[in-house]
């Protein structure tokens, strides 16, 4: 028995228009954006026979409920429900599926209607939060720590304290953001941040400011995935997910921080990164020389140093520095999130920054294209990872 | 009677002796009899070498502030009329972590390194929360 090689390219991406306090249901956000995905892939309704769903309890329709409003006659399913630490895990999860020839074309799906919800993210509302021992971000909320938010204060609190980091260093990351989101019309946020205004936002929970935290937004994206040889035979330059990586667990691991900060049960040794937190790379067979653009889950703006840390673009306890003098802005040495991410594009899980990756490697991102974008780079604070390539 | 707005923890199995020692104002920690390391949050086994004969033993209720963040948003109504307040993780001197409250601090004593000691208070007939205050080296 040999394994199974990965063989997989993204042939279609869908978005809704994204926007605050959306009229649309969550299901119909995601029709939208599934109708968009299927014409960009020159795709037919049926010819989608896998699902994996980036949706789902406590947080939307789980899939066989989508897959009864869309009509859809499905062979393969994955669903994670509606939570940032399972982007990579669906999108994981289709690559395998057509890889074994589970299914022929799987959509990856996801939609938020945050305005909605609001309740749910670290409110009376979150089901999740109130678990025995909490939620997946630290949250204590008996202690009054309700919010995602918390887990990335905790976290970014203890990093200034071990590196020496500043608010005022933190802010290069949101700041940068908005660069991009202001270039993007289908951002939210399109007016420039300014240093002065980021330092002068309203403490949301300390160190974190208002500009740190990202937008409470609604949207969908939809994106399709087939086998390389399909892909070479639809409509759309075929994107190759040329490697990935698993997300990480374990009392080393904390989602909003680095291993050996010393966050809930870590250890307080920081090390550098391993190979095999970086193994990415070697399935992928590039190094960080090749990657064009880096693409990560920035809800909060210390999720983008812990990620270029965990990844080695940078060593411990370098990565606010790192991010100063636009090194991750376009036209930098390492641009990220060129659409804008969460802190000011849209909050759609990650997924808007995908289609972003998507668009850059077509060489279709207009004002924010990459000159010669051919490896791009997605890894999230918590570990996981795919490469993307064009070639 | 009012009734405590705020979330009350959810107390299951694993968890239930750690609750009852706040009822009695002590701090009970799971520790592993097999090879005697102690671990949070309260598991089914022990994490370290996956032995079951855990035993509750109270702890010094001594610890240091290894990270914190003041809370200025009242995502839940009920915490509206406190903010800002502190909460905080504490390394307990037998080396496990918990979030808890940091009670009776001003702004600007707040600091990683700081020793805490845990204090108790009693919401109602059935809850304790612990907290913690900063004491003397």
């Amino acid at each position: 028995m040999g394994e199974t090689a990965l063989d997989a390219a993204i042939v279609g991406i869908g978005t809704s228009r994204f926007g605050h306090g959306l009229p649309e249901s969550q299901l119909k956000l995601a029709a939208i954006a599934f109708k968009n995905a299927l014409a960009d892939a020159g795709l037919e309704r049926a010819d989608v026979d896998g699902l994996s769903i980036h949706l789902g309890w406590p947080l939307g329709p789980d899939y066989d409920r989508v897959a009864e409003a869309f009509g859809l006659d499905i062979r393969y399913v994955n669903q994670s429900w509606l939570h940032g630490r399972f982007i990579t895990n669906a999108l994981q999860h289709a690559a395998l599926a057509v890889s074994a020839g589970l299914a022929d074309v799987v959509a990856c799906v996801t939609a938020v209607s945050f305005t909605r919800e609001r309740g749910f993210l670290g409110g009376p509302g979150d089901v999740e939060g109130n678990r025995e021992e909490g939620g997946t971000h630290g949250e204590a909320p008996p202690y009054g720590l309700t919010a995602p938010a918390g887990g990335a204060a905790i976290a970014m609190q203890r990093y200034m304290h071990v590196y020496g980091a500043t608010s005022a260093q933190l802010a290069a990351v949101p700041i940068a953001m908005r660069k991009h989101a202001v270039k993007n019309p289908a951002a939210i946020m399109r007016k420039p941040l300014t240093l002065e205004a980021h330092q002068a936002s309203r403490m949301v929970v300390d160190p974190l400011r208002l500009y740190d935290c990202c937008l409470i937004s609604d949207g969908a994206a939809v994106v399709l995935i087939a086998r390389g040889e399909r892909a070479r035979d639809l409509k759309q330059k075929p994107v190759r997910i040329a490697g990935m990586q698993g997300t990480r667990a374990g009392r080393e691991e904390f989602i909003f921080a680095l291993r050996g900060l010393g966050i809930n049960q870590q250890s307080v040794t920081r090390t550098a990164a391993r190979a095999i937190d970086t193994e990415v790379f070697a399935k992928a067979a590039v190094t960080h020389a090749d990657v064009h653009g880096f693409y990560t889950y920035d809800a909060f703006s210390p999720l983008v140093l812990f990620a270029l840390e965990r990844f080695g673009y940078c060593g411990p306890g370098e990565a606010a520095a790192f991010v100063q003098d636009g090194r991750i802005e376009l036209g930098g040495a390492l641009p990220v999130n060129t659409s804008g991410g969460l802190l000011s594009e849209a909050h759609v899980a990650g997924w808007n920054s995908i289609c972003e990756m998507v668009r850059q490697l077509r060489g279709t991102a207009g004002a924010t294209q990459i000159p010669g974008a051919q490896v791009l780079h997605w890894g999230t604070p918590w570990g996981d990872a795919v490469m993307l390539t064009c070639t | 009677m009012t009734t405590y707005a705020k979330p009350r923890p959810t107390i299951g199995p694993d968890n239930a002796p750690f609750w009852q020692g706040c009822r009695a104002h002590r701090l009970l920690v799971p520790f592993c009899q097999t090879c005697g390391k102690a671990h949070l949050p309260p598991g089914p086994v022990c994490p370290f070498c996956f032995a079951d004969d855990i035993e509750w033993r109270p702890a010094s209720g001594r610890g240091r502030i290894s990270t914190w963040t003041r809370v200025h948003k009242a995502w839940f109504p009920a915490f509206a009329d406190e903010v800002p307040y502190t909460v905080v993780q504490v390394e307990l001197d037998e080396g496990p972590r918990l979030t808890s409250r940091l009670v009776g601090a001003r702004d600007g004593e707040i600091a990683i390194g700081h020793r805490v000691e845990a204090v108790f208070t009693d919401i109602d007939d059935e809850l304790t929360l612990h907290g913690f205050r900063i004491v003397a080296e």
